[in-house]
Order: C-alpha cells, then sequence, then structure tokens
C-alpha cells in the first residue's frame, strides 16, 4: 500500500496546495477573532475533503482503472484514501490545537476544559463530515458522491455553528454535558470506522469500468 | 504449465453477453484476441483482473484462480490498458518511485534501461505525454517487474510504425523465456499476425475461433473462380464467399479441397473479415 500512500502524497503535494494556504489564513483570523467558531471548523473540513479531492483526480486520470491492473485490493485502495484523510486531520487538529491553546494562554484565559471542548467539537465535525461522504463516494463515484458531500458539509457547518453557540453561552452547563460530549466524540470516532468498513464493503462490489 | 485457462466464462451486461469463454494460452505463448470494437475483448481483459464480476467459468492466471489471493498474482502480471491511467501530475520518475513501492519484483535497472530505449523524458509531466508516449510508458512499468505474463489491451495503439515495430520486438524478446506469455489485444491485425503464436476471434461476445495461428493459415485459403466452379466444389470447403459481377472470392478449407485448384493464401485479417460476415 505504500505505493498508494506515495501517489495520493505527489497528487495531494501538486493539487492540495491551496488548502494549506487556506488553512492558515483561517486559523490566522480565528486567533484574531473570538465570535465565529467556523474559521476553527473549516479547516478541519478542509482536511475531509482531501480524500474526496484524491479520488476526483483518480477518476480523472482513469487511475481507479490503471489500480485495478496493479497488485493491490480493493480494500488497500479504500484504506489509502481512509488514511490519508486520517493524516491530514490528526496534523490539521494538531495545529489547530496548538493555535487555539497560545490564544488561550496569551489571553490568560487558558482552561483546559474549554480546550477540551472545542478541540472535541472540533475532531467530531470533521470526523462525521468525512465518515457520512466517502461511503456515498465509494459506491457510486465522485461525481454522485460529492452531492452527499455538499449536503454533509451544510448540515454539519449548521450543527456546529449551534453547538458552538450553545456551548461558548453556556460554558457550565458545556461541563455539566461532558458525559454527551464525550458520547459525541466516541460516536464520531466510531462513525470514522463504520464508515471505513462501509467503503471497504461498498468498493469491493463496485465494477471497475 | 498454462499461462492463462478461462473456462467457460459468461458476464451479461445490458445489450452485450460474453458467452460461454474458452482460452487457453500456454506458457511461452503469445495469444492475439482479436474483434471489433464492442466485441468482448476489454471485458474479457477486465475479468481477467478480477476488476469486474463474472456471472460464471473460472479463470486461471499462472495455475491460480483469479479470485483467489489475486493481488499476489499481480505482482506476476504486467497489464497495459487501451488508457495508461497515471495521474498527470507525475514525472517518470515520480511514477518510478511509486512502482518500486509498488511491485515486489520491480526492477529499477531495467525501467531506467526501457525508459531510455523508448526515449521517454525523465522530468515531463504525464499530461504532456502525446497517447504514445504515454503508452511507452505503460509498457516499460508492464516490464520492469520481472512478469511472467503481459496482457496488453490495444497497447501498440497511437505508436508510430518505427516504435510500434521495435514495441512488437521487444514483445518478441520477453517470450525467448519459456515461462514468459502474453495476451495481447489490438485492432492492427498486422501486428498481431506477426507476432502471435494463437489468435483468437471474438465477435458480439462469441468465440469464433482460438487455434495456432500456422494451423489456420494452413487450413485455410482464397480462391478466386467463377460461380459456376465454385458449386463444383464439395459443400464444406468453403466457408465464406463474396461474389462480384467478375467472379466469386471464397475462403475456403485446403484440407478438403482437392488437388490442382490454386488456392492463396489469406492473411489473419482477411479470415477474421470472412469469419465475422460468415457469422453475420
Amino acid at each position: 500500500m505504500k505505493g498508494l500512500l506515495l501517489k495520493d502524497w505527489y497528487v495531494m503535494k501538486k493539487y492540495c496546495r491551496s488548502y494549506v494556504v487556506i488553512a492558515v489564513v483561517f486559523i490566522a483570523v480565528s486567533l484574531v477573532s473570538d465570535e465565529n467558531m467556523f474559521f476553527i471548523f473549516y479547516p478541519c473540513l478542509l482536511c475531509s475533503m482531501i480524500p474526496i479531492t484524491l479520488l476526483g483526480y483518480d477518476e480523472r486520470s482513469r487511475w481507479v482503472q490503471y489500480s485495478g491492473s496493479l497488485p493491490y485490493t480493493k480494500a488497500q485502495f479504500v484504506c489509502a484514501k481512509y488514511l490519508i484523510g486520517l493524516i491530514a486531520q490528526i496534523v490539521m487538529l494538531t495545529v489547530i490545537g496548538i493555535a487555539q491553546g497560545i490564544k488561550m494562554s496569551a489571553g490568560g484565559n487558558f482552561l483546559p476544559d474549554d480546550f477540551i471542548v472545542l478541540m472535541s467539537l472540533v475532531l467530531i465535525m470533521s470526523t462525521f463530515a468525512s465518515s457520512i461522504t466517502l461511503p456515498f463516494i465509494f459506491k457510486w463515484g465522485v461525481e454522485k458522491g460529492r452531492i452527499a458531500y455538499y449536503v454533509m458539509i451544510g448540515l454539519v457547518c449548521a450543527a456546529g455553528f449551534l453547538a458552538a453557540k450553545y456551548f461558548n453561552r453556556n460554558l457550565q452547563i458545556a461541563m455539566q454535558a461532558n458525559m454527551v460530549l464525550t458520547a459525541l466524540v466516541i460516536a464520531g470516532i466510531g462513525a470514522y470506522i463504520i464508515s471505513w468498513y462501509l467503503s471497504v464493503v461498498f468498493y469491493k462490489k463496485r465494477e471497475i469500468q | 504449465m498454462n499461462a492463462l485457462e478461462i473456462k467457460n466464462l459468461t458476464k451479461s451486461y445490458p445489450g452485450f453477453t460474453l458467452d460461454n469463454l474458452n482460452l487457453t494460452l500456454p506458457s511461452g505463448c503469445i495469444m492475439g484476441l482479436i474483434g471489433e470494437n464492442g466485441a468482448g475483448k476489454s471485458t474479457t481483459i477486465k475479468l481477467i483482473l478480477d476488476m469486474i464480476n463474472k456471472d460464471s467459468g473460472t479463470i486461471n492466471i499462472l495455475g491460480k484462480d483469479n479470485t483467489d489471493n489475486i493481488q499476489l498474482t499481480k505482482e506476476d502480471v504486467g497489464v497495459v490498458m487501451d488508457e495508461v491511467g497515471l495521474p498527470e501530475c507525475l514525472t517518470v520518475k515520480q511514477v518510478g518511485k511509486v512502482m518500486k513501492n509498488t511491485f515486489r519484483n520491480w526492477d529499477d535497472a531495467e525501467y531506467e534501461r526501457l525508459l531510455r530505449k523508448l526515449s521517454l523524458p525523465d522530468n515531463k509531466p504525464f499530461k504532456e505525454f502525446s497517447r504514445g508516449m504515454k503508452m511507452k510508458l505503460g509498457i516499460a512499468i508492464a516490464m520492469s517487474h520481472n512478469s511472467k505474463l503481459l496482457i496488453l489491451d490495444e497497447a501498440t495503439s497511437g505508436l508510430d510504425p518505427v516504435v510500434r515495430d521495435e514495441v512488437v520486438e521487444m514483445f518478441g524478446d520477453f517470450t525467448r523465456d519459456e515461462n514468459h506469455s502474453i495476451l495481447i489485444s489490438s485492432h492492427i491485425v498486422s501486428d498481431l499476425e506477426k507476432l502471435c503464436d494463437y489468435v483468437a476471434f471474438l465477435h458480439k461476445g462469441k468465440l469464433l475461433l482460438c487455434e495456432e495461428k500456422d494451423q489456420l493459415l494452413a487450413e485455410y485459403g482464397l480462391i478466386h473462380c467463377t460461380a459456376e466452379e465454385l458449386r463444383k466444389l464439395p459443400p464444406d470447403t468453403v466457408k465464406y464467399k463474396k461474389e462480384n459481377p467478375y467472379g466469386v472470392e471464397a475462403m475456403v478449407r485446403r484440407s478438403l479441397l482437392s488437388t490442382g485448384i490454386n488456392v492463396s493464401p489469406i492473411s489473419i485479417e482477411e479470415l477474421f473479415v470472412f469469419m465475422v460476415k460468415e457469422e453475420r
């Protein structure tokens, strides 16, 4: 599978540079803006979009067909995309975590609980967005799957916006809702694992024309 | 051992059925798969590579069932599809690195040698390659991992005649090793005629024949005569006839003809065209 990951790395380096620029700008804005959580969440949503972008380029270049002639299983093809997505999301989560940690510390209001709530929300949004979209794409291809992705982005953004507003205004309640948050984090990670499994099942059944 | 054994292979799509295909490619041989567009050549190749699911039948590659650990079998199979689907941004060097991490038996030195032989540039992105260059890179990849079986789907299309001749020669050299075999489909029947030991004719998803090329050329021939002369021949002798105002051109079986009739040699292309017309 190393070959698949290396190929994806080359394609990412070429076509996903703009994502890095957008992420840097958004993180920078999130450091100076206290109101809008969107600037924190969006870079992670971008990362969840990387596997979809890669699949789009794979279909366009007919790599999907060509890789069928190489010594890879369909499961490995799926796993490469999930691993790339996972690595990108972990890197972005770490960067956001460091940035927000510095921001909170510099402002003298670093509270571990606040920080954990924030990071958990980012993690939940990011994992749910890709978890729900990728199986559609592996089943029907990028064109049809992309529609599902945009619907999901809308729903996740709305949910994130509402949740962020709720937690910002009701931090005490948020602390009490720790159990809910933990459950959501577990659900997010679980959704990613189930999504991975479903994508493998769907892609194994899909015929590569 | 046979490099490839296909038994009773069937695959149906709406409007097309690959019907009960049986093929055997012995090791050390080259088989040409000849058929018009939509005859089922690419479908056959995709089924061999387990890229699409068969309805029934069995496929053995190098003695192993193709549904059993296919990724291990593919280590020994070099494939060139009708379109080489490499990412457009990759250079030849990057492709080499990807393939080195893909095939266990990847041979860097052989890849470099083939790149030089086929005059492929090192640092040009794939998207700037012509169709011929793309096919050449596909061929270089397929031949750089010590494969035992090459499966080539229209691999010579898009190449200029000089390079095509070189590539056909490379394929010929490849099968000097008796463990090496090639299944090649092409519209350019002259290439197959030069190269193949066996030919298989596919028409509308059905196998019209699968025979040794030399045996076919020895068995079939062309006669030019009048309609009256043709009627005097035993009925089974004539496989297909084409009448025109000046007489009749007929494909005949030499073994059933009495001596004294002048029979011209037939090319594989003529044989295929006659057989397809007979089928219609």
